[in-house]
């Protein structure tokens, strides 16, 4: 089985090559997609030996993670992992989140930071107990999607779900939006503990705003 | 009477600068005629403002047929907006698709 970790990094020189290096031994091949990055972040990633794609302009997480994906499916992946180049997660989760896709148990397992109460203390009271709840009741109102965690950006997939999800968005809306597809799909979707290491907090409440109207005007395009 | 004047005039400075790039070759055959025919219109609607006022009267409205014009003319300004956004949003999709081509075949 073919597994292939994709790292959509912008500006992270201070931490993809601990990152690749902690991933690396754990799967079989890690593609990095440089987000047109103002730092070394490209050349480093080259350096580790791995594969390294650029974008010739900013585009968004969201866009990278799509590059990055279409890549690992040309290269015949089994299953493919979406996986933060800001050192936030840990590398010891990736088996956690793969294992129900090698058992045949779910066709996409999302990482969640909120099965286990332990796992998310350090999270500003704010996020925890304001936006984050926000996010899950508009995204079961408006998507359908009960997740503990529908903005977890560490998520793993067949090469199959891969080729059904088709999202559009470039930037943060992304997550919202590969979750509605994983519904439209009726794919298998299972959610996992995962640990998260927290050095900045993420998103503002502006940035959730810009995704829902990223998403309406994407629903009223199509 | 001289407000509509002023109007009249506006119009009429913007159809030369719309003439004017159509020579240039600054704007499509199409953008041309539709702006031709919505500044023709506008000064249409500035001319018949007298009889505007009757027709919007014997609508039942309150207003008169210059505040009406106001109003529908917002709501095109609107109507546009979103037409552009709409045009931005698949400018935007066009050239991610382009970056990403790029950064897959290198």
């Amino acid at each position: 089985m073919k597994i292939i970790c994709i790292i959509p990094a912008y500006n992270e020189a201070e931490n993809i090559v601990a990152v690749i290096n902690s991933v690396k031994p754990l799967v079989d091949e890690v593609i990095v997609i440089d987000d047109c990055s103002n730092d070394d972040t490209f050349l480093l990633a080259k350096q580790q030996g791995i594969i390294a794609l650029k974008h010739i302009i900013n585009l968004g997480q969201g866009a990278a993670l799509k590059t990055g994906t279409k890549y690992a499916i040309r290269e015949n992946a089994d299953i493919i992992i979406h996986f933060d180049a800001d050192g936030q997660f840990l590398a010891s989760d990736i088996k956690t989140v793969i294992e129900p896709l090698i058992n045949n148990q779910a066709d996409i397992v999302f990482g969640s930071r909120f099965i286990n109460k332990q796992d998310n203390i350090a999270m500003p009271v704010m996020k925890r107990c304001v936006l984050m709840p926000l996010a899950r009741l508009i995204n079961k109102l408006f998507f359908n999607i009960n997740l503990t965690d529908p903005q977890s950006g560490f998520r793993a997939m067949t090469k199959l779900a891969a080729k059904k999800i088709d999202w559009q968005q470039d930037r943060m809306a992304h997550c919202s939006e590969i979750l509605c597809q994983v519904v439209k799909h009726n794919l298998r979707i299972k959610e996992v503990p995962i640990k998260i290491i927290y050095n900045n907090f993420g998103q503002r409440f502006s940035g959730g705003v810009k995704i829902l109207v990223d998403l309406f005007l994407a629903k009223l395009i199509s | 009477m001289f407000q509509q004047t002023l109007a009249l005039i506006v119009i009429v400075f913007f159809l030369a600068r719309l003439f004017w790039q159509k020579q240039k070759k600054q704007i499509a055959i199409a953008e041309f005629i539709f702006w031709l025919f919505f500044w023709l219109i506008s000064a249409g609607a500035i001319i018949s403002l007298k009889w505007l006022d009757k027709i919007v009267a014997n609508l039942g409205f309150s207003a008169s047929g210059i505040n009406i014009l106001l109003y529908l003319s917002v709501t095109v300004l609107f109507y546009l907006i979103f037409r552009l956004r709409l045009k931005l949003s698949k400018i935007e999709r066009d050239i991610t698709k382009l970056v990403r081509h790029i950064a897959l075949k290198k």
